[in-house]
């Protein structure tokens, strides 16, 4: 899954799935931990010359939905992407200086990321602080300390602006704005690390983050892989929060996603959306394939009298090739195969399997056939044969090998 | 059960590997030889019946045990004593010790009378409320459809879970997988039966 490619989607479509999200931040921390700071740099020097572009009102827009959908760096390759940074900004802002620019991308990465956290009522913040972003950079430039000030009061503004939500959403808010100064002061750092080009701090800050993440108490699922990882859910606008009905969204949506797969497998399902029509076709589908496998099963009992299906008989009697093309997998080689273990069967097998197999060699409608596949077949005769002492007939064979010839020592 | 691992699966199974019919196939074998030789003299139905017994027991083992499913249906057949023979001779003594060990005969039992006894229960609960229900249902109309739906839903998952072997102890989501799991062994199981039906078709045609 592309991560730049499913972002920009996710953040244009206004309902977007809890797992969807979830992934996302998933990918993000994935990517977080691979400390690549050429990458990030070259995010965060983007992200500069972006938000100095005048085109920032259709961006707000983009941070509809109030949802907690990507994290900062991801939002800023969205965004790189929508908006082709002006070569000639960014190398204005290299010159600032490593430091600096990493310091400004975070920055901007503040506000950012409290409009994805607050919703639309942020918008308005947003076009505030990103409207200036060359002289807040130059401000930071100068004095690097304002960093941190400038954080604080944006923080103020976040929790002035989630006085007006609702209280149902308040309380989903302050534990997420914990979560943010906790993830700020992790990306923070960092960045300093990234900068220091420091491998064991990167990691320490990657644990915190995990830390303030298990802490969390919002919805709490069963771990996923080795890392105490938690589902975070976030109740969308409008909707109960309360985390029975966040563990019913949750399940609500896995079932849905595994819906969408049987509709690939199941045919002609493209059309029917809801749960009860969908799972009629399974259920037509589950049972006349059922039906088909007794039908055949039928079939096969009543064209041979004898239970012996046996891959041989049917080769040694030409049969047509064209089906044989499609089976495929089913392929003799008589030259080549070693037979050890009994050498009477093997010699009385090769030898007749070498002279009408040959004829289909010559034939073109083998195409796929795995070359494995025969050698196998051959092993598991031979231990069919040597388990059960099955003494073959040694003279050319005319009809197959029959299950009255079998004497199996049981 | 997380749903990379889900997704994962579905990615790898999607097309169904031909590896996945060579197992089948070997053990199908297998399976009819061990037939044939216990029944010299069989009737169409005795036949029919056994090969499609083996052809179960193939496509469950061919999954390995991975699956709910597969292990469920290995459990049902493995109940008569009869196919106990044709278990263990497609599955392998040791894999079929093993499958037999985790999910014996008389515990499958055991869950399945406690939740017939559960089940029996509810439904005793739900005739006792029809009525009140029914007043409800007429006054708020409005919710009667989600209510319809609901039921509806679950009167086809009864269903899928009576169609899906040992579907009947699963929940919602590992039900839905069981079945995608299901539907594609089975789509694998007819097209390898169908080539070779009509490679025998062909054979005797040839006669």
């Amino acid at each position: 899954m592309n991560r730049g490619g499913l972002l920009p989607q996710m953040l244009h479509c206004t309902d977007m799935t809890v797992l969807e999200r979830q992934r996302a931040r998933l990918k993000w921390q994935q990517d977080q931990l691979q400390p690549d700071q050429q990458q990030q740099e070259s995010r965060f020097s983007d992200f500069n010359g972006l938000f100095s572009m005048p085109a920032q009102a259709t961006q707000v827009q983009n941070f509809q939905g109030g949802v907690l959908a990507a994290h900062d760096p991801a939002l800023a390759d969205v965004v790189t992407r929508s908006v082709k940074p002006d070569p000639a900004l960014l190398t204005g802002w290299t010159d600032l200086g490593k430091t600096v620019e990493l310091r400004a991308g975070m920055e901007f990465l503040g506000p950012c990321a409290y409009s994805n956290y607050s919703g639309l009522e942020m918008n308005y913040s947003i076009s505030r602080t990103s409207s200036c972003p060359p002289a807040v950079a130059a401000a930071v430039a100068m004095e690097a300390v304002e960093a941190k000030p400038k954080g604080s009061i944006l923080s103020e503004k976040v929790s002035a602006t989630t006085g007006r939500d609702s209280f149902k959403k308040r309380k989903v808010d302050k534990m997420l704005n914990a979560k943010i100064a906790a993830e700020d002061e992790g990306k923070e750092k960092k960045m300093k690390a990234c900068a220091e080009e420091g491998d064991s701090k990167v990691t320490e800050q990657s644990n915190k983050k995990e830390k303030c993440g298990d802490t969390c108490k919002e919805n709490s699922k069963a771990c996923e892989g080795q890392k105490p990882d938690y589902i975070h859910v976030r109740a969308r606008r409008g909707q109960a929060t309360d985390s029975h009905s966040l563990a019913e969204r949750v399940r609500r949506e896995k079932i849905s996603e595994r819906m969408k797969y049987l509709q690939d497998l199941v045919p002609g399902c493209n059309r029917i959306t809801g749960k009860a029509g969908m799972l009629d076709e399974i259920i037509n589908y589950v049972q006349s394939l059922q039906r088909q496998v007794e039908f055949l099963s039928m079939k096969l009992a009543a064209v041979n009298p004898r239970l012996d299906f046996n891959i041989d008989n049917l080769f040694a009697k030409e049969a047509c090739t064209s089906n044989f093309s499609t089976l495929g997998y089913v392929d003799f080689n008589p030259c080549g195969v070693e037979m050890g273990m009994n050498p009477g069967a093997d010699m009385g097998l090769r030898r007749t399997i070498s002279a009408p197999v040959e004829t289909f060699l010559d034939s073109s409608c083998f195409t796929q056939i795995p070359s494995t596949w025969d050698v196998e077949l051959q092993n598991v005769y031979n231990n069919i044969t040597f388990d059960h002492q099955i003494s073959f007939p040694p003279q050319p064979f005319t009809g197959s090998i029959e299950g009255s010839n079998l004497k199996i020592g049981i | 059960m997380s749903s990379s691992s889900f997704t994962r699966r579905c990615n790898t199974m999607m097309k169904v590997p031909s590896s996945f019919k060579k197992e089948f196939l070997k053990k199908w074998i297998v399976g009819l030889q061990v037939c044939g030789s216990l029944n010299k003299n069989m009737s169409v139905s005795e036949r029919k019946k056994a090969i499609k017994l083996s052809a179960d027991i193939a496509m469950a083992s061919a999954r390995n045990g991975s699956t709910c499913w597969s292990r469920a249906l290995i459990a049902n057949a493995s109940k008569q004593d009869a196919n106990k023979l044709v278990v263990e001779h497609v599955l392998g003594d040791d894999e079929s010790r093993k499958l037999t060990k985790q999910l014996p005969v008389g515990t499958s039992m055991a869950l399945a009378r406690k939740i017939r006894v559960i089940r029996s229960k509810k439904n005793i609960l739900k005739r006792r409320s029809g009525p009140m229900r029914r007043a409800a249902r007429k006054s708020n109309s409005s919710l009667s459809s989600s209510c319809i739906a609901k039921r509806l839903v679950r009167k086809r998952s009864q269903v899928l879970k009576s169609l899906v072997p040992g579907g009947e102890f699963m929940d919602e989501t590992s039900l839905i997988e069981e079945t995608l799991d299901y539907i594609l062994s089975l789509r694998a199981q007819v097209d390898v039966m169908l080539k070779l039906a009509n490679a025998t078709e062909l054979v005797t045609n040839q006669k």
